[in-house]
């Protein structure tokens, strides 16, 4: 049988009409539920349109008024997604509903310190993400062995976090780190140089953790603004990548703080060695072992090396993953004997400063983030006008390692370098995406059929190859 | 070792030390440590009556807002173990790290209902989807964006998935009319060409109604200007910049509002056996409309 449908149709309106209509057909509906069946709204389609251009906007999205008003841009309220009048998304809960009728009594689930809190994924050198299973011992240790002596945090300390807790340098250092001292953590959503500091003076923070980036920025704004740059830093951490010498000197001078370099992964819970400014820094180090740490040298049989031969740097510490989830045979791989093969190649010096000079695994990182070459590689492949693809790191205007795909196309097929660039963006995270395409016939390769990498390499800088000595340093890479 | 406390007990006993002390600054609010402990109890309690119990995974794509460390906290006391990934991943990532983790349960951003929908047949084992924040952002150009939307009994539908196969079907009935040959329509959330989108469907629930919402691109949107009147964490920039496409980049022709209206008509009027009868708004609604329109001088549409 058919149904009667009523068609409102409303071809240029005002953004706010957008979702005012169907909020008042919903409250007709809810309203006429009282009156006689013939006098109920009936089911309704609605088709519309805007005049001019609009933004609907959720409460938590930052709108600048004269700014769309100058672009001519109408503003409109998206629907609340919170309280009792506001619909929402079938086959989902809100968070909201079912904690507030949830008793806030609890008492902790008895653990075993090494069963798994947190399961961290991270790009490693095969495809797709391996999870790192943290546990609470491992938190506990990275607590208690290295925040509390490399860069002790107090009760009136509050630290600042813009960087997301979902990666492994916040999530550890502040995230955990706060309760663990009983500390006050400022919480930034959304990264903006202006935000930043803004946070910083208003929150009196004493502790920062950023990457290089943000670091310059901060400086840049400072310089501009000269005045009411906030000096309540006691300590700034920074990861991720290397930060230049002159930009670390400089924030020190105008912030009125100190910054220690960190190094470490997902797999050490974070930072296992830090290099802090003042007497003891070394410049082009990742410092001494922290606490709590053991670092040795080692060549290919596992053999250790003696001070000032380079090899793959080994971690045995608590603070290290006990491995990978659900996947064993990752876990072997870089799980020996008790220590941890990071794949990074470097050396140690006779006062125990450790060096990085390069690195055994294929990887890329950018702001902090792995990423896997074979994931894009693969990606790239799955793609019809794609034979084969060959993805390396090389260094953007920024001095950021970006992302450059080497492809070499199907017999006959054609294919730009927008729509492949495009196809990942539907399928990657925006860092993982090709900054660069080159079309190639062939890919290099060596006798036995292997991709030669270092020849696509030519004549790009690879940062991370750190020469002892060099001023800058490398970072952690989380 | 075993003196070490698990992370619930350590905020347990951190909350017991330092009750008032604050724990959390965000956006001008400060959250106690007693209020935090609170907050993370009573997740613990309402994802236990979810059926979480210890040792089960759980995912958390949220930015650094204080539901991010209550749900965090609230899966330590349970014992649970915390996923928290990404928030830029994209659907073909956000699969594997559900189906590889076993991820029961996935606290997000309301904003990505319509992501997580779209990949939820790709992951069984996801039981639970739960949304907070309210960060949601959509752009509107004249010419550009049609909004179409549905409200009706739930008692209409035998379901909420085949509101969703109705919806999808209608609409990619309604492109094909309009020259997009190949509009496929993979499962609650984004009708797409070639992998882009050209239109999205978000199916609510209110009350005993269903509530649709559906955007289309009939033409190409430009976005730029509108990110100088927005400052959005790059997590929501990147959902909303997400590749689409459109009726005309599709098959290089405009089409007009009133033109997609019509083909939207034939399409529903087939693929539902219904009869469409022009309408206004009623007095009762009208009423309702004034106060749901959150900007004063407007007119009423004209129907």
């Amino acid at each position: 049988m058919a149904t009667t449908w009523r068609l409102i149709y409303n071809p240029a309106g005002h953004i706010a009409d957008i979702p005012a209509v169907p909020a008042a057909l919903a409250a007709g509906r809810r309203v006429g539920r009282c009156l006689p069946r013939c006098f109920r709204p009936p089911d309704t389609l609605v088709i519309q349109g805007i005049r001019g251009k609009g933004i609907l906007a959720g409460a938590d999205v930052v709108v600048d008024a004269c700014e769309a008003e100058k672009h001519g841009i109408d503003i409109g309220a998206a629907p609340a997604t919170k309280g009792r009048r506001a619909p929402k998304p079938a086959g989902t809960l809100r968070f909201e509903d079912i904690t507030a009728s949830a008793p806030a009594a609890f008492g902790a689930a008895a653990c075993a310190p090494g069963d798994p809190a947190v399961i961290l994924y991270t790009s490693g050198t095969t495809g797709m993400p391996k999870g790192v299973m943290l546990s609470h011992a491992n938190f506990h240790a990275q607590c208690s062995l290295i925040v509390a002596q490399v860069f002790p945090l107090q009760q009136d300390d509050r630290l600042t976090v813009v960087l997301p807790l979902y990666h492994v340098y916040a999530l550890a250092n502040a995230l955990v780190a706060s309760v663990y001292f009983g500390a006050s953590l400022c919480l930034i959503p959304q990264y903006s140089p202006a935000l930043l500091l803004d946070a910083i003076a208003a929150s009196r923070a004493t502790i920062l953790f950023a990457i290089p980036s943000m670091y310059m920025h901060l400086l840049t704004l400072a310089r501009v603004r000269k005045t009411g740059i906030p000096q309540t830093l006691r300590l700034c951490v920074s990861g991720g990548a290397p930060l230049p010498r002159a930009v670390l000197s400089e924030f020190e001078k105008i912030f009125g703080t100190r910054i220690a370099e960190g190094y470490g992964l997902t797999e050490t819970t974070s930072a296992v060695c830090l290099n802090e400014s003042g007497e003891t820094f070394r410049p082009g180090s990742i410092g001494p072992a922290a606490p709590g740490v053991e670092i040795k040298i080692v060549d290919d049989d596992g053999c250790e090396l003696p001070d000032g031969h380079a090899g793959e740097i080994v971690i045995r510490s608590a603070v290290v993953s006990q491995g990978y989830w659900n996947n064993p045979q990752e876990t072997a791989a870089v799980m020996r004997d008790g220590w941890l093969h990071t794949g990074d190649i470097g050396c140690r010096d006779h006062d125990g400063y450790f060096f990085i000079t390069d690195r055994k695994k294929d990887l890329i990182i950018r702001g902090g983030f792995n990423i896997s070459p074979r994931e894009v590689e693969e990606l790239l492949a799955t793609h019809a006008a794609v034979q084969e693809a060959a993805v390396i790191g090389v260094m953007d205007k920024r001095g950021e390692e970006a992302v450059k795909a080497f492809v070499v196309l199907s017999p006959g097929a054609s294919v730009s370098e927008k729509t492949l660039i495009e196809y990942c963006s539907m399928n990657l995270a925006p860092y993982k995406i090709p900054k660069m395409i080159e079309f190639r016939d062939a890919l290099p390769r060596s006798a036995a059929g292997k991709v030669l990498k270092k020849e696509l390499r030519t004549g790009y800088v690879d940062i991370r190859l750190m020469q002892q000595g060099d001023t800058a340093q490398e970072g952690g890479n989380g | 070792m075993a003196e070490i406390p698990s992370l619930g007990a350590m905020l347990a006993e951190t909350a017991r030390r330092l009750g008032s002390k604050e724990a959390l600054i965000f956006e001008g609010r400060t959250i106690s440590y007693r209020e935090l402990d609170e907050q993370a109890g009573r997740t613990a309690n309402a994802l236990a009556a979810l059926g979480i119990r210890t040792g089960d995974r759980v995912a958390i794509m949220l930015p650094n807002i204080p539901e991010f460390v209550y749900t965090f906290y609230g899966l330590q006391k349970l014992g649970a173990v915390a996923v928290p990934f990404n928030t830029m991943y994209k659907g073909r990532e956000i699969t594997h790290i559900l189906n590889d983790s076993g991820a029961r349960a996935i606290v997000a951003l309301t904003g990505f209902a319509n992501l997580i929908n779209e990949i939820k047949t790709d992951v069984p084992g996801l039981e639970h989807i739960i949304l907070t924040g309210q960060r949601t952002l959509l752009f509107a150009q004249e010419g550009a964006t049609v909004f179409v939307q549905m409200v009706f009994d739930a008692g209409r539908f035998a379901s909420s998935d085949a509101v969703f196969k109705a919806t999808g079907a209608v609409l990619v009935s309604a492109l094909k009319r309009l020259g997009v040959d190949d509009a496929w329509y993979k499962h609650q959330g984004s009708i797409r060409c070639d992998g882009k989108k050209i239109a999205s469907i978000l199916l609510s629930t209110f009350e005993n109604l269903f509530i649709v919402n559906a955007l289309v691109c009939i033409d190409r949107l430009e976005i730029d200007t509108f990110f100088k009147a927005v400052g959005v964490p790059p997590e929501v920039k990147d959902k909303v910049l997400e590749p689409m496409t459109s009726v005309r980049e599709q098959t290089g022709s405009p089409v007009t509002i009133a033109v997609f209206r019509d083909a939207f008509m034939d399409a529903f009027q087939q693929q539902l056996d219904a009869d469409i009868v022009s309408g206004s708004l009623s007095i009762i609604e009208r009423f309702a409309y004034r106060q749901a329109r959150r900007r004063p001088g407007e007119k009423i549409p004209k129907t």
